[in-house]
């Protein structure tokens, strides 16, 4: 059972208190999602707002197949992709600017966000189709179905995926996987 | 013990930080919304949207103007016409429309074209 279903169904309905509880509901996750699959380029936060009137702008047309979620997660890969295919059009046309440097070790940060961007510098190092299956898995917490139908891929194409993606991650991650 | 990794790099990966969320975050997100549906209506009273719209097929219609002209005879120029067609101006004798004539003989051909040089002779 869907635990966004009556919230969603409302919201459909053009009732705007329900979607806006729905915002709240996964708002930290599309940032999250849209930061780790830009990787460092582009604006996380803006791309989760348009993730959102994208999904207010489709609700009519969502038909309950899967979890409001995991659709959801689908609109975001389709709006990040979106924009990258856009930001690199305009990287070809004004010569390619290298994406930014990740901050250095150096600079002097909280243990929180030290290891969030440890992880982000990880993840970006990652292949695009290994990075979108492990952090929808991992860091989004989809199962292994949801992910398939939110990639349109077969279960075992995530499977596999998710399974590289970690092997190569650990060597990437050493620093961390002591801590747990 | 790889799947012992798997299960470590899960757990790392599993406890990543969550981003922060502004405050104003869903407030954003409606003003996008009020934002692009106010447009949508606007923009269809909008005349710059229409103009815009409406060049390619602006555009498409011009191409089809300057490429294709009606073949018609009244705007045919006589440099354009085949020369070696008989001129409509010229008028018909038998001599001519044996010229045309595939199966006609080398000796009908060249008594035709005897017969009308003694024609423009006599004239």
């Amino acid at each position: 059972m869907d635990p966004d279903r009556a919230l969603v169904e409302a919201a459909a309905g053009g009732d705007r208190d329900a979607f806006d509880e729905l915002v709240r509901r996964h708002q930290a996750a599309m940032i999250t999602l849209a930061r780790v699959l830009t990787g460092g380029r582009g604006d996380p936060e803006d791309l989760a707002q348009e993730v959102f009137v994208r999904a207010w702008r489709s609700l009519r047309t969502f038909r309950g197949d899967s979890a409001f979620r995991t659709w959801l997660h689908r609109v975001a890969i389709n709006v990040v992709r979106t924009s990258h295919a856009k930001q690199g059009r305009l990287r070809r046309l004004f010569h390619d600017e290298p994406p930014p440097d990740p901050p250095s070790g150096e600079e002097p940060l909280d243990a929180a966000l030290a290891r969030r961007q440890a992880i982000d510098r990880a993840l970006a190092a990652l292949p695009d189709d290994l990075r979108v299956a492990v952090t929808l898995r991992d860091l989004q917490g989809l199962d292994y179905k949801e992910i398939a139908a939110a990639l349109d891929v077969p279960v075992g194409t995530v499977e596999s995926r998710i399974f590289r993606a970690r092997q190569k991650l650990k060597p990437l991650l050493a620093g961390l996987l002591g801590e747990g | 013990m790889q799947d012992e990794d798997q299960r470590l790099v899960a757990r790392v990966l599993a406890s990543r930080p969550p981003d922060a969320v502004r405050a104003d975050f869903v407030a954003r997100v409606n003003a996008r919304i009020d934002a692009t549906e106010g447009a949508g209506w606007f923009a269809l009273a909008d005349f710059r949207t229409w103009t815009l719209r409406l060049a390619p097929i602006a555009g498409a219609l011009v191409l089809v103007g300057l490429l294709w002209t009606p073949a018609s005879p009244t705007t045919e120029s006589p440099a354009t016409a085949s020369p070696a067609q008989p001129s409509q101006a010229q008028a018909f004798t038998p001599a001519s429309a044996s010229d045309w004539q595939r199966d006609v003989t080398a000796n009908a051909l060249l008594e035709a074209a005897f017969d009308r040089m003694g024609d423009s002779g006599a004239r």
